[in-house]
């Protein structure tokens, strides 16, 4: 993919629309900040409906200018989902991984997008708050007793259940969702994978930058010249490459590196 | 509900029908009623409604205090102002304005609609009052003029503080009645009335009006004058008196702001005793004071008349549910820190504390929104300027009366404003609508959030406190008008953008630059002065003042359904993902069907039941008064998805319905039911659409012991109700794998009700009940083996199908009596005493042993018992995989069957028996392998996986069922009466229609009759059974079918044989047969004439009660106006 457009003079700039999905207080919105302002606040405002931000993404043949819109958490607002996604070309599903809950919830977007999105939508599942689990490192804050594992992944797909019991908590450790549970379920379901956390920065720009590397080339808008070069180019869009089949991903894919 | 709907067309060619607003449930036109659009005109509480109204005058008398600094404009409106306009007595209130509207009965709706007001009947518009009938201390006649009629109401303005005022007099306002003697009487008469109640609630009125600054502002001067000082705490008047208030108090010329509302007040009453003149609309546009923001909101929209209803609800709520969680809080909780977190009021412990308190009480009040992000900036917002009580209030208020469904669990309101916004830039800015429509550019996702949190978290909090004070005056279509300014001020850059980002940033910038001049290069200073602010609101308000409130109805109007649609179908989506790995085995089509049905029988079922409800309360005391004054508004609409909060379980009578409109069965057979309320059939079908007519026309279901046993069956908890994850699980067991075992085990268990593997003699009799219970409506061809394609297209078709049919009912028949008979003959005797625990056990082991091996491979075992059509050697060989248990437990006893037989010694079967028993008839096995399972019809479209195996089963099968499955669903579809529409059934001619309702009553009576006749059919299957262990007996029963209806009725108890005959008595066709039973028969058909016309009349009867105390008040009402106007 990276071979194709290799020597073309100044580097094809295009915008994707990229939308955030998930339980409410996973992490969304500091993701996202920690891409664009690579910064994290404890107290958010809670998003209102979505925020719209924007940050460029170059790989070695492109530069992509992300248009992200990171959508509000609280269930309620689901039904507001739609009217973000459309026309969305990639996704960020994105589950807390001190939460169980939160992951079942993540595969419930991951079927909505599936279902209604645009066909050729390059979604990423991120286990967020890595901080929180002994793997995570250094932080030890945790402090947000996981909650009671109510409706636990167990009764949304078998493998589920099982999984979440192999865990052992470890002192301080407060991981609920192991990364060989979801990292398979992605797999099954050809989404990229990564495990996250916003508030020391791990693994946040290499989510951005793998999903720019999965988008493909045919589905980018170039530019915003012409009048109503929008609306052809999304009509292409739709037809071909209805999947996008992603052999090589995972982390080591995100090797390029994103000079935002 | 149906009677109602059908007075409503009687009742229209008397008054207006949009007048007729008590059924409000039932409504189906969405117009509003008019109590509604009275309430709304004057922000009153869902409690009151329009009781009187008069022409009247109004005259507010010089001011007594000689105020020494009146300039000319305020003199305009001041000395013996007289105002011409409609006096409204409501409960508890009395109101006036100049705007001429009508909400009585006898009015025409466009007289209740048509608005020229500022508020264009949003709120309170026009010059003139809403007083609570408390805050009016007393009402004289005064003499005058012979013709004229005058009040002169004296009120208790300024009378409620201990302290006097200065140069105070009393307020009285004069209004001289304009009408008929008898109408100004009338009018006093109930004026009187509603002043003794109102009496009551002084104290109430005391306390609230102590707490407004209003009242502090008047007396509290003059004692900070006086110097002897603190004697009085200033009422708390939010955050912003302990963490300053927004802005700068010189630049927004606060203090100015507040002499000229202390003079207003002065003049014109204070808080609940306030008279509106020109000024006070001018007062509130140019923004209000930070002291009095809060207490002028709150009477602008309506929440201090709640507050007076009960003052204390705040306190009492937050008590009573003290300590308790809920999810509500939690996700309160998580928002708390960040709420206006830019405010010092909010970074603070207090503040924080009073966002959480009201929140909470709120949640707690209504459940039903609980908690919806945004709602937390909102009240952020309210609570800088007012206390927590009237945030308290006022939030209720914005969630149920002003911000309808915004912040419900589906937020469809919200939804529905943006489309309604977006139909009104393309309408109003045609231009730029084509352009972000080119640029794909989606509007809404920019302006959901001006709307969702009032432009608080958009603008600066200064300008955005500005937009609420018109808001709050003048309702919802501000919000609207803002927003369209905000675009067509910025119409030429948005021209220029080409995606969302700059979008965004274009408005950005200028909400940042809100509080600059807008022409800052005008050589004009009083031009350049103008912020732009200022400058949007002029254009807010004056060049879009043509969005008027009726504009923004008629448009939700337009949009709602497409809006709602969008929301279910992305909840039916969400949920049905949602059910989990059992609901696989159905098609995602069945899966649509199930939930569509859930829903719609669940809303139509409550819907029911709170007309009945209201109806009953009704009754019981004639104007019974809400119990909490908060809460959704009494008219609110409910029964959709979208709407919000669903209900979720269905208790065992709406999972009648649910059945009903799912399989044949499961319709009752009488048309009308004395049950509970009438059903008119004639006036649906006359009227055509709607949902409740759809109800009225519906099926009524029956109610059979087998539904209770599956409710009870499918329930997690009968008690909470079936939940649509317990209706697709059972439908999922039954219809997900086509498979006779399983299907017979399901049946089994359903009448196992000790759990412990047995049926006993009772249970059995239960069976085979309900096997002519389901079968009774004939089997939709799933069991006629012998039917083709042919016959049906034939002319002479049906009446050969209906051959077809009666006779393998018939069979069936027969199929249930053997069935009973080899039950008993098979059965194994219950021992009282202590074996029977290790009977039962090693039974149970039995059982499951065979479960599992019947799962496994019972295809062999299935073929001997076929093949052998020998019960006994199939008992032989189903058990043969356990010959130890089986010889000495089922063989020996079934051979020693006498003592087991006899009524006073308790028997049972097994499954293994069961099974047997089952397999041993050709249409028992049919019944179980096809017509069961297919009996409950679902979508059109089979499950790939049930159409393969059910095609398997016999090759004629498919064409046929597939036929009365189009069919019977075409008929649920269009609501149709089912009997007649199903593959296989005759359409109701109207002989056949009476042989139909014979088999039906006779089915029911013999199934009844079991039990009487149960001593005659045991000894007569003793009898048999005796000879039945004779090969040849056996033979001879299973090979006879066809000639079976007299052989068998012969073998059989002669009670059965005669239910057969009579059940297919009164067919022509059939009269040889009946011969022998024609007194039976004729019996029968006076009972059910005799029975049936008593029960139209009471139907008719009922119905007309049903009416009754609707028309009652209306009649009433109409008959009254009629003497007032004449």
């Amino acid at each position: 993919m990276s071979e194709s457009a290799s020597a073309n003079a100044p580097k094809p700039s295009s915008s994707v629309k990229l939308v955030l999905l998930g339980e409410a207080a996973v992490g969304k919105s500091s993701l996202v900040l920690r891409f664009v302002n690579n910064d994290f606040q404890e107290n958010k405002e809670p998003t209102i409906g979505a925020a719209f931000l924007t940050q460029k993404c170059t790989l070695p043949t492109r530069t992509i200018k992300f248009e992200i819109w990171d959508t509000a958490g609280q269930e309620r607002f689901a039904s507001l989902a739609p009217m973000y996604y459309r026309n969305a070309q990639a996704a960020l599903v994105v589950y807390d991984v001190t939460k169980p809950s939160s992951l079942t919830k993540a595969k419930h977007w991951v079927a909505e997008l599936q279902r209604q999105a645009s066909p050729g939508i390059v979604i990423a599942l991120v286990g967020n708050k890595l901080d929180l689990t002994n793997d995570g490192g250094d932080a030890t804050g945790a402090s947000s007793a996981p909650q009671a594992e109510s409706e636990s992944a167990g009764q949304d797909e078998a493998e589920a259940g099982e999984e979440a019991e192999e865990q052992l908590p470890a002192s301080g450790d407060a991981r609920k969702v192991s990364t060989r549970e979801a990292s398979t379920y992605a797999e099954e379901e050809g989404l990229l994978f990564f495990e996250t956390s916003a508030k020391i920065g791990t693994n946040v720009v290499e989510v951005f930058t793998a999903i720019a590397n999965a988008i493909p080339e045919s589905s980018l808008k170039t530019g915003r010249g012409a009048g109503g070069a929008g609306q052809t180019a999304l009509g292409s869009r739709s037809g071909e490459d209805s999947r996008v089949n992603l052999g090589d991903r995972g982390a080591a894919t995100a090797k390029e590196g994103c000079a935002c | 509900m149906i009677s109602l709907s059908s007075f409503v067309q009687k009742a229209s060619s008397l008054i207006d029908p949009a007048n007729f607003n008590i059924p409000s449930l039932s409504s189906n036109d969405n117009n509003p009623s008019k109590a509604s659009l009275f309430r709304q005109q004057f922000r009153l509480p869902d409690s009151q409604n329009p009781l009187q109204e008069i022409t009247a005058e109004l005259i507010l008398p010089l001011p007594t205090s000689s105020s020494d600094s009146a300039d000319g404009a305020r003199r305009v409106d001041r000395p013996g102002n007289r105002y011409t306009g409609r006096l409204h007595l409501s409960e508890r209130f009395i109101c006036f304005s100049t705007q001429p509207t009508s909400f009585i009965p006898s009015s025409t709706l466009s007289a209740s609609t048509s608005w020229t007001g500022q508020t264009h009947g949003t709120g309170p518009s026009g010059n003139g009052f809403t007083l609570p009938l408390s805050s009016i201390r007393r009402v004289e006649r005064l003499h005058s003029a012979r013709d004229v009629f005058s009040l002169a109401l004296t009120t208790w303005n300024g009378l409620l503080n201990k302290q006097q005022e200065p140069n105070f007099a009393p307020q009285r306002l004069i209004l001289q009645l304009v009408g008929s003697r008898q109408a100004c009487e009338r009018f006093c008469d109930c004026l009187k009335k509603g002043l003794r109640e109102g009496m009551k609630e002084v104290d109430n009125l005391r306390s609230v009006v102590t707490d407004c600054y209003s009242e502090y502002l008047l007396s509290g001067a003059k004692a900070k004058d006086a110097n002897d000082g603190e004697g009085r705490q200033p009422p708390d008047a939010g955050l912003g008196m302990l963490f300053r208030y927004p802005g700068d108090a010189r630049k927004l010329r606060d203090r100015s702001k507040m002499r000229l509302w202390g003079e207003y007040f002065r003049e014109n009453g204070r808080n609940s005793t306030l008279v509106r003149q020109p000024t006070f609309h001018k007062l509130i546009r140019v923004g209000l004071p930070n002291r009095l923001r809060g207490e002028i909101w709150e009477l602008t929209a309506g929440s201090m008349f709640l507050r007076i209803r009960s003052p204390k609800l705040y306190e009492e709520t937050l008590t009573k549910f003290d300590g308790q969680e809920s999810l509500a809080i939690d996700e309160i909780e998580k928002d708390l820190n960040r709420s206006l977190p830019e405010y010092p009021g909010f970074q603070s412990e207090e503040g924080i504390g009073r966002l959480r308190r009201v929140l909470t009480a709120y949640s707690w009040t209504n459940a039903e929104v609980g908690y919806c992000q945004a709602m937390n900036i909102v009240v952020a917002a309210l609570l800088i300027y007012m206390s927590e009580a009237q945030a308290f209030f006022l939030l209720s208020v914005l969630c149920d009366r002003l911000l309808p469904g915004y912040y419900s669990t589906t937020m469809y309101g919200t939804l529905l404003d943006q489309k309604v916004f977006e139909s009104l830039v393309e309408k109003t800015m045609p231009v730029l609508w084509e352009h972000l429509a080119k640029f794909d550019v989606q509007l809404s996702v920019v302006s959901l959030p001006w709307f969702l949190s009032l432009y608080i978290n958009s603008m600066p909090l200064v300008f955005a406190f500005r937009v609420l004070d018109v808001f709050f005056l003048e309702g919802p279509k501000v919000l609207f008008q803002v927003g369209l300014a905000i675009l067509r001020i910025n119409g030429e850059e948005l021209l220029d953008i080409q995606d969302d980002g700059s979008f965004i940033s274009v408005l950005k910038s200028y909400f940042s630059r809100l509080d600059e001049s807008a022409h800052p290069r005008s050589e004009n200073p009083k031009l350049r002065a103008i912020t732009r602010f200022q400058e949007l609101m002029v254009v807010a308000f004056k060049e879009f003042s043509g969005i008027t409130h009726s504009t923004i109805t008629e448009q939700r109007e337009k949009h709602k359904d497409a809006v709602l649609n969008n929301i279910e179908s992305f909840a039916k989506r969400t949920s049905i993902r949602n059910l989990g790995p059992e609901s696989k085995r159905l098609s995602v089509d069945d899966l649509g069907t199930i939930y569509d049905r859930f829903y719609e029988t669940l809303y139509q079922w409550q819907q029911h039941q709170q007309v009945a409800e209201e109806e009953r309360i009704r009754q019981e005391k004639k104007k019974s008064e809400r119990q909490s004054v908060l809460g959704p508004p009494v008219d609110r609409q409910v029964g959709r998805v979208g709407l919000g909060p669903s209900p979720t379980h269905m208790d065992y009578d709406a999972f009648r319905e649910f059945l009903a409109a799912t399989s044949k069965w499961a319709v009752s057979d009488s048309p009308a039911p004395a049950r509970k309320e009438s059903s008119s059939s004639g006036y649906g079908s006359l009227r055509g659409n709607g949902k409740s007519l759809l109800w009225a026309n519906r099926r009524q279901p029956a109610d059979h012991e087998f539904m209770q046993r599956l409710y009870r069956k499918w329930a997690t908890d009968p008690e909470e109700g079936l939940s649509l994850q317990n209706v697709v699980n059972g439908l999922a067991r039954l219809k997900g794998a086509p498979d006779i075992m399983n299907n017979i085990n399901y049946f089994f268990t359903l009448y196992d009700d000790s759990g412990n593997g047995q049926v006993d003699r009772e249970g059995i009799l239960k069976m085979s009940e309900a096997l002519l219970f389901l079968s009774r409506r004939g089997f939709e061809g799933t069991i006629t083996a012998t039917q083709s394609l042919e016959d049906l297209n034939s002319p002479r078709g049906s009446e050969q199908a209906e051959q077809n049919r009666l006779t393998t009912d018939e069979k069936f028949l027969g199929s249930v009596s053997a069935f009973i008979r080899r039950c008993f003959e098979y059965a194994d005797p219950s021992h009282p005493d202590n074996q029977k625990a290790a009977f039962s056990d090693s039974t149970t082991e039995v059982t499951e042993k065979l479960d599992s091996f019947a799962i496994g491979d019972d295809e062999e075992d299935l073929i001997d018992v076929n093949d052998d059509e020998e019960p006994k050697a199939s008992s032989a060989a189903v058990s043969s995989p356990h010959p130890t248990e089986s010889s000495q437990q089922g063989r020996p006893r079934s051979e020693s069957a006498n003592p087991a037989l006899d009524p006073n010694n308790p028997l049972h079967i097994t499954l293994p028996t069961f099974r047997m028993v089952v397999l041993a008839d050709e249409l028992l096995e049919q019944f179980f392998e096809s017509y069961f399972p297919q009996s409950f019809h679902l979508s059109d479209h089979p499950h790939p996986a049930s159409l393969a195996a059910s095609s398997s089963l016999s090759s004629n099968l498919t064409t046929f069922s597939n036929i009365g499955h189009a069919r019977s669903s075409a008929s649920v579809v269009a609501g149709a009466p089912v009997a007649g529409a199903s593959g296989g059934i005759v359409p109701p001619g109207k002989g056949l229609r009476g042989v139909l309702d014979n088999i039906v009553t006779d089915g029911i009576r013999m199934a009844a009759e079991v039990k009487k006749r149960m001593d005659d059919a045991q000894r007569e299957l003793e009898r048999n059974a005796l000879g039945g262990r004779d090969e040849e007996d056996d033979e001879d029963e299973d090979d006879d079918y066809p000639s079976r209806q007299g052989a068998s009725a012969a073998a059989m108890a002669g009670g059965i044989s005669s239910w057969g005959a009579g059940a297919y008595g009164a067919d022509p066709e059939r009269r040889s047969v009946r011969e022998a039973d024609r007194d039976l028969l004729e019996g029968a058909e006076a009972e059910v004439i005799s029975i049936r016309a008593p029960k139209e009349e009471a139907a008719s009867q009922s119905k007309h009660r049903a009416k009754s105390p609707a028309s009652a008040h209306d009649p009433e009402i109409v008959s009254e106006v009629v003497e007032f106007e004449s």
